[in-house]
């Protein structure tokens, strides 16, 4: 038997199965949003469920969260994002104590209690230029795939200064770099740190080690260090850190 | 013998309303359907809200969506009006001691763009005036001067400045720029006494220097002549007096009702009738009287659901503490939909729910009140008594709604979170809420269940 815990992100469907018995996972799954959320997430769970040999009737139990998750109709029931990523990220990192997470478009920090618990958190979600879609856009504007980003950020010997509050004037900052001859791996440099430091604006001053950096942006190479450098103290990668969120709802579906 | 207590929406109100008038229910001249706002009046937000179906909260609303008509009224039986501004809750009081005269709040024009959503015009009209989304929503108080579709020009101004809110000072000053003359009064920024200066305690619990008291009643003093001149009859002391005792009167059942409401076991009133019952503290809604009797109302139904055990939502509601008004009032139905419910409230008018001073000298009495303002005040004075409430009505978590573009809350959020964080160990989020905030619900609606959620976990 397993249980399931779907993540509706902005930019992506992610879905994991959990044994009920082990607590084990026994598949993930990910593919991207687009219209039709529901049938997708469908279709994706379907996929997984024949690739592990398992039936309708071996589901106990469904949680969605994430931004879409109230148009999942297979749903038991719905949990935020919030304590979906901080059970998740507890069960792969069991010593966090702040989790940053950025996902496609909104960003959040969180403070965990004992258990994986929420103590507080802090979410952006009215501004892009905190977020992974920032990042989507200087890919695009510089012609590079997205997982080209990091090498690009590491090359970097000069960082750029973004210094536009908004990724539409920040689009426009670019352009104006790329003008006057600034590379672009020091763009895409600038752009890690410009994301980083909004994290931190949005931690305020008190960071608690050890720091969990989960949600899709955390596999973008680079990011991790950018956020070091703002939050001033070490900054992990959860593994699987698309999936922090899904597998959090798996558990909370299996409790 | 009284019923099961719910929240329902307008179409269930007719309904509501024929079974009510059926029962015998008593309505004041202003009464009638609710629906008969949206048709008549375009106030079209009204069919997205949920309401409680108390005939109390019925009267209550039609009390608050009748004040045109109220002011109107005023005017042809030859009243004088006093749009008092950016004034919580004094100038109103000094307007009401004096004959023949009423005082309304023009600033409280801010919800008609939620109320009748956008479709009045008053913002692109303040826009065009130069005040644009930059600006706190109230901006559509200028366009409401522009139309006079809200309500009447009226016959003399008042507005503090100082230690109020940056916006609505340019706000206002554009307004008297259009030609409508304004009275200004100006409110310094509270300070605690230095220790050689004479200290004044004041309502809330606050103090301040003798001199900052003294001047402020000075200033209030230039606005008492302004009101006598207008009036023609000197307003004495034995007329304010009276005025403070009416005000008390009213402040006296808003805080039964609030602490009925706020320490119940089970919610007998809804988040969005208490915003609106607090807001009447203000300006009593254009009749002062009938205020006292539309709250005292309320307080009734408050109390019989309390008494025999019974409220608009579960005893499992979390109880959140909430910091600022909000500029859509479907957010507040949003709370309760998420499972929380109000458990105090600190809406920048804290100190208009005070007693004000009945054993000093009227005008003394009213600049101690004034001063008392949280606006007038540091952010960390808020925090306090934010603090002190939500510690007495044992609230759960609080949640700072930020207005967009309102000067006197863009950061004083971080630092109310920071002391209620540090003091009480509280989870704290802040939202922001524009006038319309549909597209905004799904998101706002996360944080409130993120909220909501955390605490649940920590009861457990």
């Amino acid at each position: 038997m397993v249980s399931v815990g779907v993540d509706a992100g902005s930019r992506a469907i992610k879905i994991v199965l959990l044994d009920t018995g082990s607590r084990e996972v026994v598949a993930s799954g990910i593919v991207a949003q687009g219209v039709g959320c529901n049938d997708l997430a469908n279709d994706l769970l379907r996929d997984l469920m024949e690739r592990s040999g398992l039936g309708p009737g071996d589901v106990t139990r469904v949680v969605a969260t994430g931004y879409a998750r109230n148009m999942i109709d297979f749903a038991d029931t719905t949990v935020t994002e919030i304590t979906c990523h901080a059970r998740g990220v507890h069960r792969v990192a069991p010593n966090a104590a702040t989790v940053v997470e950025i996902g496609g478009q909104d960003s959040k920090l969180l403070r965990l209690g004992p258990g994986g618990s929420v103590r507080d958190f802090s979410m952006n979600d009215r501004c892009a230029a905190g977020t992974g879609r920032f990042l989507e856009v200087v890919a695009d504007r510089l012609g590079v795939a997205l997982d080209g980003l990091g090498p690009m950020a590491a090359r970097s010997q000069r960082p750029a200064s973004i210094s536009s509050t908004c990724i539409v004037f920040a689009e426009t900052e670019i352009i104006g770099l790329l003008s006057t001859g600034t590379s672009p791996d020091d763009i895409v440099a600038g752009v890690q740190n410009s994301i980083a430091i909004r994290i931190a604006a949005m931690a305020g001053r008190g960071v608690v080690a050890p720091v969990v950096f989960t949600g899709g942006v955390a596999i973008v190479p680079g990011m991790d260090r950018a956020l070091e450098s703002a939050l001033g103290c070490p900054v992990s990668i959860a593994p699987n850190p698309q999936f922090t969120g899904a597998l959090g709802a798996a558990i909370m579906a299996a409790a | 013998m009284i019923g099961q207590p719910q929240r329902i929406t307008l179409d269930e109100w007719d309904f509501r309303y024929a079974e009510l008038c059926g029962q015998g229910m008593v309505e004041p001249s202003y009464g009638g359907p609710l629906r008969r706002h949206v048709d008549d009046g375009g106030d079209t937000r009204l069919l997205r809200l949920r309401y409680d179906d108390s005939a109390a909260a019925l009267r209550l609303w039609n009390f608050l969506l009748t004040e045109e008509d109220r002011l109107r009224e005023a005017r042809a039986q030859e009243k004088l009006l006093v749009g008092a501004m950016k004034d919580l809750g004094t100038v109103p009081v000094m307007a009401y001691s004096a004959p023949n005269v009423v005082a309304f709040y023009p600033d409280g024009a801010w919800w008609i763009p939620c109320v009748m959503e956008m479709n009045a015009g008053l913002m692109s009209i303040a826009s065009s005036l130069g005040l644009d989304e930059t600006f706190c929503p109230v901006r559509a108080m200028v366009g409401a001067f522009v139309t006079q579709a809200h309500f009447p020009i009226p016959d003399m101004l008042t507005c503090s400045v100082g230690a109020t809110c940056d916006d609505f000072s340019a706000i206002a000053q554009r307004l008297e720029g259009l030609g409508h003359p304004i009275l200004w009064w100006e409110i310094p920024g509270r300070r605690k006494p230095d220790p050689d200066e004479r200290a004044i305690a004041l309502p809330g619990g606050f103090e301040a220097p003798a001199c900052q008291v003294e001047f402020v009643q000075s200033e209030l003093e230039r606005v008492k002549a302004a009101i006598s001149d207008l009036s023609g009859a000197p307003l004495g002391d034995e007329a304010l007096c009276e005025g403070i005792r009416a005000a008390n009167h009213i402040r006296r059942i808003l805080s039964e009702l609030r602490t009925l409401a706020f320490t119940a076991p089970k919610c007998p009133m809804p988040a969005l009738e208490m915003l609106i019952a607090e807001m009447l503290a203000i300006h009593f809604c254009s009749d002062r009287d009938e205020a006292a009797v539309v709250l005292g109302e309320l307080l009734d139904e408050a109390r019989a659901r309390v008494e025999a055990g019974v409220g608009v939502l579960g005893a499992e509601a979390v109880r959140v503490f909430w910091v600022n008004p909000v500029a859509d009032l479907r957010v507040m139905n949003l709370l309760e939909d998420c499972g929380g419910r109000i458990c105090g409230t600190e809406y920048l008018f804290a100190h208009a729910l005070d007693a004000i001073p009945e054993d000093l000298p009227p005008m003394e009495a009213l600049a101690r009140m004034a001063l008392a303002d949280p606006m007038a005040g540091s952010s960390a004075d808020r925090a306090e008594r934010a603090i002190g409430d939500a510690g007495r009505f044992g609230s759960e978590a609080v949640l700072i709604s930020r207005i967009p573009g309102a000067s006197h809350c863009a950061y004083e959020g971080a630092v109310i979170g920071e002391m209620v964080k540090s003091r009480l160990g509280l989870p704290v989020v802040e939202v922001e809420v524009p006038p319309i905030a549909d597209a905004l619900m799904p998101t706002l609606r996360t944080r409130i269940e993120a909220l909501i959620e955390t605490v649940l976990a920590w009861r457990n």
